[in-house]
């Protein structure tokens, strides 16, 4: 009877110390009790969810008091977590302006963020705004981003510590959400053509100059890992990166980044309990979510003003649908008739044994170069542009083993790479010149002269 | 003739998309910059001169300088000082009691590297406890200051001047005291470092420099823990945890879709849906297949209603973008090769056919997409890309989690990478800026009365911008018909 009771009473133990291991992981966790209001809803437990939740969803580098920008009609910072984005975002805290609606911002932005992530509940986005409602609710997607997927992981990955050097790390940013104008532009006025033109030589030059800026970023780098060989602890990677050696120059910084060190280990390791306990939460969120079922049937289909399921990534679809249409198109121009001459020449020239092997094993060659280019634009299976970032390490001697990526191979990588886009780029431009010789052609009496060596 | 002062003005609202989009690009360099100015900072400055922070004793003067030649103590006062400087060193090395078994062996290995050009005697058991309280990583400006200091002290009767040395030695010692209470119980201890005979540079003694321990042990910790948390993940939780997560998912998804199949009219579950959606979301579990596996199977086996975020229809745009341009460039290079015999010609045709499926895959997964995201009849299922659905903020999860290493061998070769690398981005983002102007200036040529001032200049500024990188203009003469 004792054995039973003390097996209870060590169950019951179980789920305030996984929740307990789960916020101590988080970056702004919050204690076992409020997890438990928050089932029962109580709305105390609300405003420390939000603060939560917008936490965790923010991309890096955006925390609560930075997100001032929120009125209506704004683009959600949230949206795309590129240097863009927090560019766009201004950094003055607003002061002045009243608690309940910065509340309401954070809490509008929660949503979206939620909305972009496709939370399929829609119970939060239909009620009012208020900060202290929905604690159930908060709890629910906050478990609904933990079940999904390495939710956790990613996040201690976002502001993991680096120690080491790394190369640029270039993510495609192409899709532009129309953000605030600059203070030159006038917006109501049409605008000159020329002032594109001298925004794309801004550009232009904006990127010789980084260019520039980081191949001296290189040759300091190098510099430095030459003069420091020898001196880490690690015999695999030989020198010491910049932040160590920054570290062993100034005590301010080694004390933060032991600092950052060692609280990332603390957050490490309550992850690694949540992940051995983390059953018993589950079945604890299952009750959680029966309740909510049973209390709230009047939830219905998904909201109808889905903010950034936009007409933007719609066109987007569009864009590439009709690309493919004509891509398409030009297959098939191509491979019927040579699909009719095949046969007919088939035809004349006689079926023997070897006929069939052939014919399979070339088709099974074929089917293997389709899957191998299928799989090269699955961004998963790419390996040239790991997401991860590499610590750079200078090593003299071609020493075999697979203890890196060499540069030599990412430099092969990257100028194949490179060969390509200029290869679209150029095809794009010649495009536009056909495209622009049509419409100019119209008019005979001008005459166009192009640029010599063109 | 045509007018010098011809210029053309975009609509507002064109306007407005073209500048947005340029403007993102530069605001995206100059943040990139931005970054960069920061760290060439910290690296021009870890390659000058080392200043060391928070000096507090005087200046001690290099050796050339003379001493004040009023200052010739006695014995006794030598003595007395070799006495009060011992009590100060016991209660430095008190304080730093658990680094003595560290910092003791790694002296020998600084005070032999150490270019003390001063006389031989060499004073390792004396230094040693005065490193201590200079104790720091880049002990050895310390180790040599402190060594010279110390000679004169124990080398009197040479005739070295000693008021330099002891005052030295005692700055040493006050300063190591001093800072003690300021250490934080931490074993590194910058700040008291007495102030060099020669000023420390990276080049010349960066070879000596070592990483403090408690460093050591918090990196190490903190590999071996990320190296845990993979493996944990990788192999993953046990069968139970993940039915149970899976289930709440579930139990999750079938509340909305119940309810809004219910409000359409339709029948609730479709079972094979779950299956399908449930493969989809154990993407994280098992290995990795392919994508178009996974999104096959769920269109085979329908899904539920559930919307496409908008991350995941960008993801797919910008997949299938890729996709697009692949295909295009295998289908020239198949049309551009010249098959010989019939065996290079079914390979070729075969090419171009399967290629041609795969468009058609293609085209198939985009119209489930939109009809997803209108939310048409419930059609096939969104496909759901396993990598790209759940990265909460575009951070990608990968398996293992040490940090991989990148091998260079020279500068050049590390500039070279570099300078690809961002090339590779410029790139990308001149293509997407081309498409955009193209999108925007081409239709206007066609709307704009032809002949005029206003679309001559609209044609030239579109030939630039779009054919030349706007690098180069074109010139424009009217052939006058009356010559």
């Amino acid at each position: 009877m004792g054995r039973r009771r003390h097996r209870v009473e060590g169950a019951a133990r179980a789920l305030p110390e996984a929740i307990a291991a789960l916020s101590r992981s988080l970056p702004a966790g919050p204690s076992p009790e409020i997890f438990r209001r928050a089932k029962f809803d109580r709305p105390e437990a609300a405003p420390v969810l939000w603060q939560l939740l917008l936490r965790v969803l923010s991309p890096l580098g955006i925390a609560n008091d930075t997100l001032t920008d929120l009125a209506p009609g704004k683009p959600c910072p949230l949206r795309k977590p590129c240097p863009r984005t927090l560019v766009s975002t201004p950094q003055s805290p607003q002061l002045g302006r009243p608690r309940s609606a910065q509340l309401e911002a954070q809490a509008r932005v929660v949503k979206s963020a939620l909305d972009s992530q496709g939370y399929p509940r829609s119970a939060l986005v239909q009620f009012p705004e208020g900060s202290s409602q929905r604690s159930r609710e908060l709890l629910l997607a906050l478990s609904w981003l933990l079940a999904r997927g390495p939710f956790l992981e990613q996040l201690l990955a976002q502001t993991r510590v680096q120690l080491g050097d790394q190369l640029p790390q270039c993510e495609y940013e192409a899709l532009a959400i129309p953000g605030p104008l600059g203070p030159h532009v006038e917006t109501e006025s049409p605008m000159d053509l020329r002032l594109v033109e001298w925004l794309m030589g801004k550009l232009r030059f904006r990127w010789r100059r980084l260019i520039s800026s980081q191949q001296e970023q290189c040759t300091l780098l190098s510099k430095i890992h030459l003069y420091t060989r020898g001196c880490h602890s690690q015999k695999n990677l030989d020198h010491l990166s910049v932040a160590e050696t920054e570290m062993l120059r100034d005590p301010e910084s080694s004390q933060q980044l032991l600092q950052a060190l060692e609280s990332e280990n603390v957050r490490l390791g309550a992850a690694l309990e949540w992940r051995q306990c983390e059953l018993v939460f589950w079945q604890w969120m299952d009750t959680v979510l029966d309740a909510c079922l049973s209390e709230s049937p009047a939830v219905t289909s998904q909201p109808t003003v889905l903010p950034m399921v936009s007409e933007h990534g719609c066109g987007e679809l569009e864009l590439v649908k009709q690309e493919l249409q004509a891509l398409q198109e030009e297959l098939r121009e191509v491979a019927e008739p040579r699909r009719a001459a095949w046969e007919a020449q088939v035809r004349g020239l006689g079926q023997g044994p070897e006929w069939s092997t052939t014919r399979r094993a070339l088709q099974e060659a074929v089917r293997q170069e389709l899957v191998a280019l299928q799989g090269s634009w699955e961004p998963s299976s790419d390996p040239t542009q790991p997401q991860r970032p590499h610590r750079l390490v200078r090593r003299k001697d071609e020493s075999p083993g697979p203890q890196g990526l060499q540069a030599a191979e990412m430099i092969r990588t990257l100028s194949t790479q490179e060969a390509g886009l200029k290869k679209a780029l150029h095809q794009l431009q010649s495009q536009c010149q056909q495209e622009l010789a049509r419409l100019a052609g119209a008019l005979p009496d001008l005459i166009w002269i192009m640029v010599p060596g063109h | 003739m045509l007018g010098a002062k011809a210029d053309y003005r975009l609509p507002t609202d064109c306007a407005r998309r073209i500048v947005a989009e340029v403007q993102g690009a530069l605001d995206s360099c100059a943040e990139r910059q931005r970054q960069l100015e920061r760290s060439l900072r910290v690296s021009r400055r870890l390659l000058q001169v080392w200043e060391p922070a928070r000096t507090l004793a005087p200046e001690p003067e290099t050796k050339e300088e003379a001493p004040t030649p009023a200052c010739t103590p006695s014995a006794q006062d030598l003595r007395e000082l070799e006495l009060l400087t011992q009590a100060l060193e016991k209660a430095v090395r008190v304080r730093k009691g658990p680094s003595k078994a560290g910092q003791r062996d790694r002296t020998p290995s600084l005070t032999s590297a150490s270019n003390a050009a001063a006389s031989g005697a060499t004073t390792p058991t004396h230094s040693q406890p005065s490193s201590q309280a200079g104790s720091r990583a880049s002990g050895a400006r310390s180790t040599k200051g402190v060594q010279r200091a110390t000679i004169p002290a124990k080398d009197h009767p040479k005739g070295r001047p000693l008021s330099r040395g002891d005052r030295t030695h005692m700055g040493t010692e006050f300063q190591a005291t001093r800072s003690g209470p300021g250490l934080l119980d931490q074993q590194m201890a910058p700040s008291a470092v007495p102030r060099p005979t020669e000023p420390f540079t990276l080049k010349e003694k960066g070879t000596l420099l070592q990483l403090p321990a408690t460093f050591r042990k918090a990196a190490s910790q903190n590999s071996r823990l990320w190296a845990q948390l993979s493996a944990v993940q990788a192999s993953d939780s046990t069968d139970a945890t993940r039915a149970a997560k899976t289930q709440f998912l579930q139990k999750l998804q079938l509340a909305v879709s119940l309810l809004a199949r219910k409000n359409r009219g339709f029948v609730a579950l479709n079972l094979a849906g779950w299956e399908g959606a449930t493969v989809a979301w154990q993407w994280y579990l098992s290995q990795p297949t392919s994508a178009t596996e996974v999104s096959l199977t769920s269109l085979q086996s329908g899904c539920s209603s559930r919307r496409p975020s908008a991350a995941e229809v960008e993801a797919h745009a910008q997949s299938l973008r890729k996709a697009c341009a692949l295909l295009r460039l295998r289908m020239q290079k198949a049309l551009s090769a010249a098959p010989t015999d019939w065996m290079q010609e079914y390979r070729c045709l075969l090419m171009l056919e399967g290629l041609q499926a795969i468009v058609g895959q293609c085209l198939h997964r985009i119209q489930a997409l939109q009809t997803a995201v209108t939310g048409g009849p419930p059609g096939p299922c969104p496909v759901e890309k396993p990598t790209q659905a759940s990265s909460p903020c575009g951070g990608k999860m990968d398996s293992s989690w040490s940090p991989e290493l990148l091998l260079y061998s020279s500068t050049e070769e590390l500039q070279t990478l570099a300078t690809l690398k961002l090339r590779v981005a410029m790139l990308d983002q001149q293509i997407h800026l081309e498409k955009v102007l193209m999108a925007e200036l081409l239709p206007l040529i066609n709307t704009q009365e032809p002949g005029g001032p206003p679309w001559l200049a609209l044609c030239r500024a579109a030939y630039s911008l779009l054919c030349e990188g706007g690098e180069h203009f074109l010139t424009v003469l009217q052939d006058d018909p009356a010559d």
